[in-house]
């Protein structure tokens, strides 16, 4: 660290605020960071007074730009707490209300789902492959990434999972990822996906989405299983180029 | 206020043959008045006897006109009105109609400012004058009353004084205290610091910066030690612009200051301030000052050292009347089944059994409710789930184990040093039965580690819970997902360092406040989080658990505490009154009050049904860090920055003891779980134990201490300190008794 002698003058302007302030210990790199935001404060607040001279036509800056500057930069980075007596209003306000009584046997007592962060915060590009039009229902499974409903199909704290049993009229089972879907009628009445309405959705767990971002999509009425396999082989490809 | 005496304008010639001579000459006694009236007489430019009141109130428009500088109207009305051409004094003005007009000693114009004073002084003289010698002190405040509306017009300086005559009025006001008896010095110097700081912000606030300057110089040197960081603060505002940054400057001079004085020397302080011409004083105090006045001895120096030191001056008397309910809640009463882990099995089989039920409700001697406690449906408290019904058996078989501490038997302490922190370790916590512990990080990460050899686990996913089968009596290992086992977890979350960390009494969740504003509730069974609190916008320093769950508080830099439950987004209560940050928020073991420390130096009591301050401690001279309250609820603890831990009375809200020999900032208390034992732990890298059962055996506290502030604090630190152990270089920032009395200590290595 350079000796006091050979510190540049602003430095040493600086050690002596931090004196003059009673901080006597203090790391050498303080000084860097508090010299940084000096500069790019006292940048800011001249490039603002020169915008407000400017606005009010005149030809140099003056005092009362500067002033005008600070005065509202100081409304925006550096707020400070609202005053007492507001709080003191607020709080009045707020201890007149009771307690709420405490509802027995509710299990985890968080509040309402939209403020907690429970819900899955991804979604899944949806890619939509082939609709078959048998009266409305898909008879082609297939398996492609598709956007999410954010329907957990089962009750978890974290992300919605899948079961490694299938309870659908499709057996997948033997694929590498398996869907439980809730009972598939009503599913897709209800399912809010922006592709097709005959398409549910349904998101795989995270932890065993390997390298392929697979979303299964399952239709309501199955086909042979043959078929689906070889289908699925089919879409298996496209989906990695479109991966 | 223009209350001037009668006796001024005697001096006042003396005051233009030596201007700066300061007026506390010979005016400590009340001098008589007799010698007066004779004195405005003589000087130049004498009141006319016949209308004297006319003649000042034109003397007075001719005043204010002659400062707003309208000329011709001046010359018009001297003309019309008759009155002597007096020479123009445009600083005579400026000093009020107050009895600072006197002194004119900055202005210079001695003549003109005699004039302006006995504009002010006339009524009394000039009734003195038609009256010989009429008693003063009581007809000053109702001269004043003569002219209403040219006071008025006068007033609008009167707020300021003059600002050179600051110095003089705060040096007279020194050596008048100085020559009072010692039994009222004491007190009456408490009044030197605040009215030294609104001295200042007058000065500030007014624009006066050169005087400002010089008068800080002039008089900080004076102030009590344990002021000193304040004065820094103060001595770095030099502008008007800078205060209005300032909430706590501003909320300072909003707020009253409040001294405690016994009637006698307040007696002496008020007539001294009325019989001189130091109205600005005066003015200061009756505006800014709350003086509580109560009947009995004057306090002595330390007793008052004691109890000062906060922000805002000490308590008032009736903010610590409100009854607190500091008793516990009772124990629901759980049969503890007889199992085969019990040792005492030695006995016969039929004593245990009939002792068992007598132990668990514990408070069955006693059926009727404690007076001092709180009703259990006071507050609205979750119902005891099964397995907070097993945790009490637990506690209640570790109960017995517990090792009774004394003087003679001290804990063993564990000490588990954080390791690899370098200065980043910022918070600390235990669970209750000493499982797990918490580190939050200033990098905004939280650690949990397991401190028994059991591993940590998360809850299984989703699908493999619904393979499990729930009717298994292992069914509360088999959720858990063995692959994720591990000596910790990592929580990633906040966006800021982690000031404050509580676990959830039943272990099943952990909160983290942090400087980002929120307050995290996270999950111990995924080891995510759940939920951030957003109510704050401004860091939080501290956030604690209810000892029964479901609520919690948290505290900040936006001075306010708020208690919130878990399953509402908002705040329930908000506590609003302190007039710095909030940076130690605890709960009262029966969870009914709050209790929280601040950086104005208060402690402040708060009842969480109605939300009402209903105690506010004041004592320590530095930001309090750590309180706790002894397991029986009625006696609190306290440690702050200046390294003295203090003992409080909750149900009286006195001092009641002060535990020197830390001589480093406090970070964290607590009491053994039976509360014979204090452990204290410091930034000095020690921790103490303090005997709290003898500290608060002998108690004589009745309502008089109470009033009057007379507390009687023992100098028993040396008895009381059992021992002192160093670490090496590790500064003890948590501790916890463990269920059997061991006593645990946690810090982060700093070499």
């Amino acid at each position: 660290m350079a000796s006091p002698k050979t510190l540049p003058k602003d430095a040493q302007v600086m050690i002596q605020i931090l004196k003059d302030m009673g901080i006597t210990e203090y790391e050498p790199r303080v000084i860097n960071q508090m010299l940084e935001f000096t500069y790019r404060y006292v940048t800011t607040i001249i490039e603002d007074a020169k915008i407000y001279a400017t606005h009010a036509k005149k030809s140099t800056v003056d005092a009362e730009d500067i002033k005008l500057a600070i005065q509202c930069r100081m409304d925006q980075s550096f707020t400070s707490p609202p005053p007492r007596d507001f709080l003191l209003e607020v709080a009045r306000q707020k201890n007149g209300t009771p307690l709420p009584l405490i509802k027995p046997y509710t299990g985890p007592r968080l509040p309402p789902d939209r403020y907690c962060l429970t819900a899955p915060n991804y979604r899944l590009k949806s890619i939509q492959k082939k609709v078959s039009s048998s009266g409305g229902r898909i008879t082609v499974p297939r398996l492609s990434v598709g956007s999410v409903s954010s329907r957990p199909s089962t009750p978890t704290l974290g992300t919605p999972s899948v079961t490694p049993k299938v309870a659908t009229p499709l057996s997948l089972s033997g694929q590498r990822f398996t869907v439980q879907i809730p009972s598939s009628q009503t599913a897709v009445s209800k399912t809010v996906t922006p592709s097709t309405p005959t398409v549910q959705n349904v998101l795989i767990n995270p932890s065993l989405i390997g390298s392929k971002n697979i979303l299964i999509t399952t239709k309501m009425v199955s086909q042979s299983s043959a078929s689906e396999s070889m289908k699925r082989k089919h879409e298996d490809d496209d989906d990695y180029d479109n991966l | 206020m223009a209350a001037v005496q009668s006796g001024q304008s005697e001096t006042e010639e003396e005051k233009e043959i030596q201007p700066e001579t300061s007026n506390d000459g010979s005016r400590t006694d009340g001098r008589p008045p007799a010698g007066s009236p004779g004195g405005p007489a003589t000087s130049p430019g004498a009141v006319k006897p016949s209308a004297p009141g006319e003649e000042e109130t034109l003397r007075a428009v001719l005043r204010f006109l002659q400062k707003n500088n309208l000329s011709e109207s001046v010359e018009i009305l001297r003309r019309e009105a008759g009155l002597p051409d007096e020479p123009e004094d445009q600083t005579g003005s400026e000093s009020s109609g107050t009895g600072s007009g006197g002194q004119e000693a900055g202005g210079g114009v001695g003549d003109a400012g005699s004039l302006l004073s006995r504009v002010s002084a006339a009524p009394t003289p000039a009734a003195a004058a038609a009256v010989a010698a009429p008693p003063p002190p009581p007809s000053k405040v109702g001269a004043g009353d003569d002219r209403p509306d040219v006071n008025v017009v006068l007033s609008a300086y009167s707020q300021q004084g003059d600002p050179v005559l600051y110095d003089v009025y705060y040096s007279g006001l020194k050596k008048f205290i100085e020559s009072v008896l010692d039994c009222h010095r004491a007190e009456l110097s408490q009044v030197f610091y605040p009215l030294f700081v609104h001295m200042y912000l007058e000065l500030v606030y007014n624009n006066h910066e050169a005087e400002s300057k010089a008068f800080f110089e002039k008089f900080s040197g004076d102030q009590e030690c344990y002021y000193a960081d304040d004065l820094r603060i103060l001595s770095s505002l030099s502008k008007k612009e800078h205060m209005r940054g300032n909430e706590t400057l501003l909320d300072f001079r909003t707020s009253k200051f409040v001294l405690r004085i016994s009637r006698d020397s307040y007696q002496l302080l008020k007539r001294h301030l009325q019989e001189r011409q130091n109205n600005q004083i005066w003015t200061i105090i009756q505006e800014h000052l709350y003086i509580d006045i109560f009947d009995g001895m004057p306090r002595s120096k330390t007793q008052i050292d004691a109890m000062s030191g906060s922000l805002a001056g000490e308590a008032k008397r009736d903010s610590n009347k409100a009854k607190v309910f500091y008793g516990l809640l009772k124990e629901p009463e759980i049969e503890v089944p007889l199992d085969d882990e019990d040792e005492e099995v030695e006995n016969e089989e039929g004593k245990p059994k009939k002792k068992k039920p007598k132990k668990d409700s514990l408070g069955n001697k006693s059926k009727k409710q404690d007076p001092n406690a709180p009703q259990q449906n006071r507050i609205p408290l979750p119902e005891l789930k099964d397995s907070d019904k097993l945790d009490k058996i637990m506690n209640l078989k570790e109960a017995t184990k517990r090792v009774r501490l004394g003087r003679d038997t001290l804990p063993s302490i564990c000490f588990y040093s954080f390791l690899n922190a370098y200065q980043g370790l910022t918070a600390v916590d235990f669970t209750d039965d000493s499982s797990l512990i918490a580190g939050g990080y200033a990098d905004s990460t939280v650690r949990v580690w397991s401190v028994t050899p059991k591993k940590l686990r998360r809850v299984k996913s989703a699908a493999d819970l619904s393979l499990i089968d729930k009717e298994s009596d292992d069914v509360l290992e088999r959720i858990m997902d063995e692959k994720t086992a591990s000596e910790s977890k990592i929580l990633h979350g906040h966006s800021g360092p982690v000031y404050g960390i509580s676990f959830s009494p039943d272990r099943n969740y952990l909160l983290s406040c942090s400087e980002d504003g929120t307050v995290r509730l996270w999950s111990l069974q995924t080891f995510t989080c759940l939920v951030g609190y957003k109510g704050h916008n401004y860091p939080v320093w501290d956030t604690q658990f209810s000892p029964y769950g479901y609520y919690f508080i948290s505290g900040g830099h936006d001075r306010v505490a708020r208690l919130w439950a878990t399953d509402h987004y908002q705040p329930l209560r908000m506590f609003a009154g302190h007039l710095a940050d909030i940076t130690c928020t605890r709960f009262h073991p029966n969870s009914n009050y709050v209790a929280t420390g601040s950086s104005d130096r208060t402690i402040r009591l708060w009842d969480v049904l109605t939300g009402n301050c209903v105690r506010i401690l004041t004592g320590h001279k530095g930001p309090i860090h750590a309180i706790a309250f002894s397991p029986n609820g009625k006696f609190m603890a306290s440690g702050a920055t200046d390294g003295r831990v203090l003992l409080w009375d909750i149900g009286h809200g006195i001092m009641i003891g002060d535990l020197k020999g830390h001589t480093d900032a406090i970070y964290t208390l607590k009491f053994s779980r039976d509360g014979e034992i204090l452990a204290s732990g410091s930034m000095d890298n020690t921790v103490r134990l303090w005997d709290a059962f003898k500290a608060f055996d002998e108690l004589e506290t009745d309502d008089f201490t109470a009033t009057t502030g007379h507390i009687h604090l023992p100098e028993n630190s040396q008895e009381l300190l059992l021992g002192t152990y160093l670490t090496k270089a590790t500064p003890v920032i948590h501790l916890h008794f463990t269920r059997r009395n061991l006593l645990l200590a946690a810090g982060a290595y700093n070499p």
